[in-house]
């Protein structure tokens, strides 16, 4: 009965929860701006809540420290389903500056399936926004399919040669046209 | 036939009008506006008006976790029980001349029906073992203590206000204090009732949990005390016990000082009963909780047995000298 209405408010109030893997605070202090009231994530629905079990998108930041990453594995692990989790920063995608130093366990896609990577060092605040509005999509589409492991495609991926023809053509095409039209003005 | 017809209204009562249902939409809708006029008061866009019922809903959706080690019949009940004596509550307090369930001491019932929800929430929390809900909990109790004198004092000094008038020792009957009011205009105009009012007003955040009284469900220091481990459908139910404790404690202060200005048309004086709802929220829980940071607990304690207990002693006071 009310299956409709949880389906559409899964997407409207995706809370947050942060995991500091080790981070340089970079990226926390970017989350932190996401927050306040300049871009004022609230508006979406956003909430940053303190306890895991209240969480939808688990929010990483830092390289993953080998001190660090069984805390992060049970942390994340606490989370209900459907759970999205977002890494921030490079650091937790890639390892950035720290990749493969002896006290780096990282990157975190090694251990757990991650929905969404926000790269950067650190990420723009407006970076990170788009990011968690993606994460929340992917949350509702998690909800809509039932099936846990669901994505989106990657609004970011570079369009093909091929494919990209067509439009470049069109493209063009209107070009020509404003350019003729200017001339008869 | 005639059983049949009060049963059935009865059980509209309870679900319908002053019961749940309605409880449910404006306990969310005055949740949804204290945090958008919270964000405003920040200079921020904030959240939709509905954005508590979005809430509800997705926390409906997420599986319920039940922590290992815990009692699971109580971790499940506590947030059914907390909710249902909310929803008891708002039977017994008047709307103006409404009132579905009255009787000679309701306000004693709803002195104690209004302990349970927080008992509920201490209870569940116990059942998880989880320091965090401990610390939480320990700072529930001497928050429900902190406000429970002040409270306990602003309706005794109603009671024998409204007592002296109508010569009955202290009245414990919110019919009656309705029907005074209704006679003799609002107790809020009346002098010596003024400080129990403020103090009734600065009772409202701390029975609500919002800032500065918010010690036991500081989400920063001890991850939201006694829910910690709390999630989807409990947790969803405990959110809205929240959202209607604010529509409870609103309605019974304008069942306390504002009566007497219903229209006695029912869909009216629901509407105003809701305006004053939204009024109360805005000014005292709202702009307290945008302005103020969190308070440490003995703070809290001290802050109530002094300041508020003391305005609604005043009052009592002049109440008994007949002022």
């Amino acid at each position: 009965m009310f299956q409709k209405t949880i389906i559409e408010s899964t997407g409207k109030s995706p809370w947050l929860f942060h995991i500091n893997a080790g981070s340089c605070n970079g990226c926390d202090i970017e989350i932190v701006s996401v927050l306040t009231p300049r871009y004022d994530a609230e508006r979406v629905g956003f909430k940053l809540v303190g306890s895991p079990r209240h969480a939808d998108i688990a929010v990483v930041s830092g390289p993953v420290t080998k001190q660090s990453l069984p805390r992060v594995l049970r942390t994340l692990e606490q989370i209900p389903e459907p759970r999205c989790i977002v890494t921030c920063g490079s650091c937790p995608q890639s390892g950035n500056v720290f990749r493969d130093s002896y006290s780096v366990a990282g990157p975190l896609s090694k251990y757990v399936h991650v929905d969404v990577d926000i790269a950067g060092c650190s990420p723009k605040p407006e970076a990170i926004m788009d990011g968690l509005l993606l994460a929340a999509k992917i949350l509702e589409e998690k909800r809509k399919t039932g099936n846990m492991e669901a994505t989106l495609p990657n609004p970011y991926v570079p369009v093909k040669a091929e494919e990209a023809k067509p439009a470049e053509a069109a493209a063009e095409k209107a070009e020509e046209k404003a350019e003729t039209k200017g001339e008869e003005k | 036939m005639n059983v049949v017809v009060t049963a059935l209204l009865d059980l509209g009562y309870i679900l319908i009008f002053p019961g749940f249902l309605f409880c449910f939409l404006c306990g969310m809708l005055l949740c949804g506006i204290e945090r958008k006029i919270v964000a405003k008061m920040q200079k921020r866009v904030g959240p939709p008006i509905l954005q508590p019922v979005f809430d509800f809903f997705k926390l409906c959706g997420k599986e319920t976790i039940i922590p290992a080690g815990t009692s699971r019949t109580v971790f499940l009940a506590a947030p059914v029980v907390g909710l249902a004596a909310l929803v008891v509550i708002q039977l017994f307090i008047p709307i103006f001349n409404f009132t579905a369930f009255s009787g000679n001491a309701d306000i004693i019932v709803i002195l104690y029906l209004l302990l349970i929800p927080a008992l509920a929430e201490i209870y569940g929390a116990s059942s998880t073992g989880s320091p965090f809900a401990g610390v939480g909990l320990s700072r529930e109790m001497v928050t429900i203590i902190s406000c429970e004198l002040p409270l306990v004092l602003v309706l005794l000094a109603v009671g024998k206000a409204v007592g002296n008038a109508t010569g009955s020792g202290v009245v414990f009957s919110l019919q009656t204090i309705a029907a005074y009011q209704a006679e003799n205009g609002c107790l809020l105009f009346k002098l010596s009732m003024i400080p129990a009012a403020i103090a009734f007003l600065l009772i409202i955040p701390g029975e609500t949990g919002t800032h500065p009284f918010d010690a036991a469900e500081a989400e920063t220091e001890i991850c939201e005390g006694m829910l910690a481990e709390y999630s989807g459908k409990p947790l969803a139910v405990f959110k809205l016990s929240h959202a209607i404790k604010m529509l409870t404690m609103t309605t019974l202060f304008v069942a306390l000082f504002l009566g007497g200005l219903g229209t006695g048309i029912l869909l009216a004086d629901g509407l105003i009963d809701f305006f004053f709802c939204v009024v109360i929220t805005v000014c005292v829980v709202a702009l307290i909780d945008a302005s103020t940071a969190r308070l440490r607990i003995e703070q809290i304690f001290k802050y109530y047995w002094t300041v508020v207990s003391g305005l609604a002693a005043i009052s009592l006071v002049l109440a008994w000298f007949g002022l």
